[in-house]
């Protein structure tokens, strides 16, 4: 069966299972492998992305589910690397292994959509992603210097 | 081990691997070889136009931009931007040109061991990358490309190369006000053979090691998702493998049938792997054991959903062999408890006569502790991808070491190294798991039964956790005899263990090396099932809770402060260092604040890596501040630590790896603990083994700087954290509710006050 797929501004039809998670369709049937796969439960968040700008666990969502919604990935969060979030997450040394980091940058990104100023307290809540090389206080504080780059 | 891993190349015997079983649909193999090497290297960006190599390690594009080769794999700590700093350093090229991959292992092999020699960090793992052996050879590196540069602008401008000053990539002749870009004179520079070898500057006239903190130069291929780990490979004509493996470890495989589900959606076939199939192994000397793969089967499809929604379909019967007889977590625990209570099966270290001051001590203190078997957890799932063909292996693989990985690879598959071409990925986190090949292992195992097409096996996050190389579980009883002024002047220990352990931080450590007159170290080994490996800080992550919560039970016995205490027992120590630690974490954590019933601060010291000297390794003094709600809700408020390694050559990345370690230190001791049923793994996936989220961080976790000494070594800092936030969360949580903290994790504990 054949999906019609927004993502980045782009439609893509795949010939896919409609159960089959956008995850997987994203990573396997069209490449895009900034997506990670960590948990396969919606417990780790590595495979965060946008659907109509809501940060979601796309290891759970069926394929067929985010047809006709817009769907943004890392590789469409910004055309260069240029976000706010990625500059700060370069000069910041954010990243360890960076396995988690396309996750938390969708997430954070999502974050700052909503809630242009976050507290920490709001940082708290919205990013529940797992990092196990322990990068959280360097995201934290990334996210609050995006923040501030964004209301300048 | 450069020595031991040269001779065991040497010897290499290949033999041809059989794979019993299995059944595999017609796959059209298509020449996907050619296609797949199109990018050597899946995370690097290509090198300008016109490189050339200066040598195996360094290249030179006209464009300036220098390449630079590094043997480890980059698994987060920084590794590969450490190396290529150290180069940088003598090749004074311009940094913001510096580029970086991973060495070939099939050059290695078959150019007479370009990049293995001298030192050992070819095979090293991730870190280590400031080891003396290593600091000199890449140093020496930057410096020969550097001389040979100037030689060539030299005969080019016919003056002394003695004259020509090399900055930032430019070659500059000041006399004649000409100058060349490192790019325009590469070319020749390859040619020159230069009579003596440059000498790298002393340390002290370092103007970029230790100065500079740059971020990582991996760090771009992260945040626009372009990176490429061992699972974002893509290889045309590849098909997926979801993986199940025995669910008791040892166990068999005792049937399957494969026609339910022949029909589903791009199902090709399945691989069965066959443990006792003959392979050669290379022994790795960090493990003592095999990384043969256990009894499996995989379902390959052509996409990982159709795999793994197939295998869950797969009718699969095993025969659990002997580990089923341990029926609970409980009976692991007796078992290991058992031998603390007769005397060791080894003794492991016994110098003055504590058996005796002990036996007729009136002042003595007796603990009984334990850790669990706890996963490593890394975000990347295993996986890898393989294309095995008659005469050739490829192999694309997250591996953290990447001489096990091409050797283990070269065993499997039964082909010659030179026919094995392992392309190196980043890694998704490592923490001990991809150290020893078993995955590699397993990826050849599977890919061979489809030879012709490549195949990427990916764990579920269930299967890896399940099928882990686990830190094992470990209980330890210790008793202390205190002499008069309350400090302690014998210590006996007895360690039960499912492994032979090194005891790291105890048998290497001050205590027991020094500080203690008398010590008796004992150990038994009680066989298991279960498999085990590395994790973060071997050994010493759970020795470091047990001495240095001990240390805090002899201070409360002693009616003194745990600070005034282990300054009085560092008093002796020759390595100032440790004092200086104590001294720094008090200092920034306002040690010894009045605080209210439900609130402490617990302070814990250890040393990774002394090997059994004064100034080594690395020393770590952290003090924890918890609260503790009178329903026994933890919340660990702060963290800090005051450390030692003599000297650092990036802050940053330093500051980077001590932030990390102290986290994967507190989820450890919090967190993590991994039980069995019927002799099989119950934790699956993160809601049943959790990890720390950003909410549950300290509030605070401050590193301080103050407490390095400057001594000359550049002792690592990714495991050194580890040690010391158990057992300063526990002493506080003592503090807090009087409440003495045994056993990991803590949150299993009642913590409840009144």
């Amino acid at each position: 069966m054949a999906l019609t797929l927004n993502i980045n501004g782009k439609s893509h039809t795949v010939a896919v299972d409609p159960e089959t998670p956008l995850l997987w369709v994203l990573r396997d049937h069209l490449g895009m492998t900034g997506t990670k796969f960590g948990c396969g439960i919606s417990q780790c968040g590595a495979c965060t992305v946008h659907l109509d700008g809501a940060a979601t666990r796309s290891c759970r969502v069926p394929a067929q589910a985010a047809a006709g919604m817009k769907i943004t990935t890392i590789e469409g969060l910004s055309a260069d690397a240029t976000h706010p979030l990625q500059k700060l997450w370069v000069e910041m040394n954010v990243p360890q292994c960076g396995y988690c980091q396309a996750g938390m940058l969708m997430t954070a990104a999502a974050l700052l959509e909503q809630i242009p100023n976050p507290t920490d307290a709001d940082i708290d809540a919205w990013m529940t992603n797992i990092c196990r090389c322990g990068t959280y206080p360097r995201i934290r504080a990334a996210i609050h210097r995006a923040a501030e780059a964004l209301r300048a | 081990m450069a020595q031991t891993l040269r001779m065991t190349r040497r010897q290499f015997v290949i033999t041809s691997a059989q794979v019993g079983g299995g059944m595999a649909l017609s796959i059209a193999a298509g020449d996907a070889v050619a296609a797949a090497l199109a990018h050597r290297e899946p995370w690097s960006r290509p090198l300008g136009r016109g490189a050339v190599e200066i040598n195996p390690w360094i290249s030179i594009s006209p464009d300036d931009s220098v390449l630079i080769r590094v043997a480890s794999p980059e698994s987060g700590n920084g590794v590969m931007t450490q190396c290529a700093m150290t180069v940088t350093e003598e090749l004074r090229c311009d940094w913001a040109k510096v580029r970086v991959e991973s060495i070939s292992l099939n050059r290695d092999y078959q150019e007479n061991l370009v990049y293995s020699t001298p030192g050992d960090f070819v095979a090293t793992f991730a870190g280590r990358s400031t080891i003396p052996e290593r600091m000199e050879y890449l140093l020496q590196l930057g410096a020969s490309a550097r001389e040979r540069l100037k030689a060539a602008a030299a005969e080019r401008w016919e003056v002394n190369p003695a004259e020509i000053d090399a900055s930032n990539g430019v070659l500059t002749h000041k006399a004649s006000g000409r100058s060349l870009r490192y790019g325009e004179i590469a070319d020749h520079a390859a040619t020159i053979k230069l009579h003596y070898e440059p000498a790298p500057k002393p340390a002290s006239e370092w103007t970029f090691l230790g100065k500079a903190s740059p971020t990582k130069l991996t760090n771009a291929s992260i945040v626009d998702g372009s990176g490429v780990f061992g699972i974002d490979v893509r290889v045309p004509g590849m098909k997926y493998a979801a993986l199940m493996q025995s669910p008791v470890h040892g166990g068999r495989l005792k049937s399957y049938d494969f026609d339910v589900i022949k029909n589903m959606p791009g199902v090709r076939g399945v691989a069965v792997v066959e443990p006792s199939a003959p392979r050669k192994q290379v022994r790795w000397r960090l493990s003592d054991q095999d990384n043969a793969p256990q009894a499996a089967i995989a379902v390959v499809a052509d996409h990982y959903w159709q795999a793994r929604s197939a295998l869950e379909a797969l009718p699969v019967q095993w025969d659990p062999g002997d580990g089923a007889r341990w029926k609970t977590t409980e009976q692991l625990y007796d078992a290991a408890l058992e031998v603390l209570e007769k005397p060791g099966e080894t003794v492991d270290k016994d110098q003055g006569d504590a058996l005796q001051l002990l036996a007729s001590s009136k002042r003595r203190v007796d603990a009984t502790y334990m850790t669990p078997f706890c996963d490593q957890a890394p975000m990347e799932p295993l996986n890898g991808t393989a294309l095995v063909t008659a005469d050739r292996v490829d192999i694309w693989h997250p591996s953290a070491i990447s001489i096990q990985a091409y050797c283990t690879a070269a065993e499997e598959a039964g082909i010659r190294p030179e026919n094995v071409h392992l392309h190196q990925t980043l890694v998704g986190g490592s923490f001990g798991r991809r150290l020893f090949g078993d995955d590699v292992c397993m990826v050849i195992a599977v890919a061979k039964r489809f030879a012709g097409t490549p195949i990427q096996v990916i764990w579920s996050r269930e299967e890896m956790t399940r099928q882990g190389r686990y830190r094992s579980l470990k209980a330890m009883k210790l008793s202390a005899a205190l002499g008069g002024d309350g400090l302690p002047i014998a210590l006996h220990t007895r360690l039960g263990a499912f492994i032979k352990s090194g005891q790291n931080g105890l048998m290497d450590g001050a205590y027991a090396n020094g500080l203690i007159p008398n010590v008796r170290v004992e150990s038994t080994r009680v066989p298991l099932h279960i498999l085990h490996g590395a994790y973060r800080a071997p050994g010493y992550n759970s020795i470091a809770f047990f001495v240095e919560s001990f240390i805090d039970e002899c201070a409360v016995a002693s009616g003194m402060d745990p600070l005034e205490y282990r300054l009085r027992i560092f008093d002796k120590w020759p390595d100032a260092g440790w004092k200086k630690c104590l001294e720094e974490v008090a200092a920034k954590s306002n040690w010894g604040e009045r605080l209210p019933r439900g609130q402490g601060q617990g302070l814990a010291i250890s040393n990774w890596a002394m090997r059994g000297k004064p100034h080594s390794g690395t020393t770590v003094a952290v003090v924890a501040k918890v609260n503790v709600t009178r329903a026994g809700e933890l919340t660990v408020e702060r963290l800090d630590l005051a450390f030692d390694c003599g000297r650092i050559l990036n802050r940053d990345a330093v500051l980077a790896q001590l932030q990390g370690g102290m986290l994967f230190g507190l989820n450890m001791s919090l967190n993590e603990e991994l039980t069995i049923h019927d002799g099989q793994i119950v934790e699956g996936n993160f809601d049943r083994y959790p990890m720390l989220r950003m909410a549950e961080i300290p509030k605070k976790l401050e590193v301080h700087f103050g407490a390095l000494s400057g001594h000359d070594r550049f002792n690592e800092v990714g495991e050194p954290p580890v040690g010391p936030v158990g057992p300063a969360v526990a002493n506080a949580i003592f503090r807090a509710t009087g409440k003495r903290i045994r056993t990991m994790p803590f949150r299993k504990h009642d913590l409840r006050w009144t």
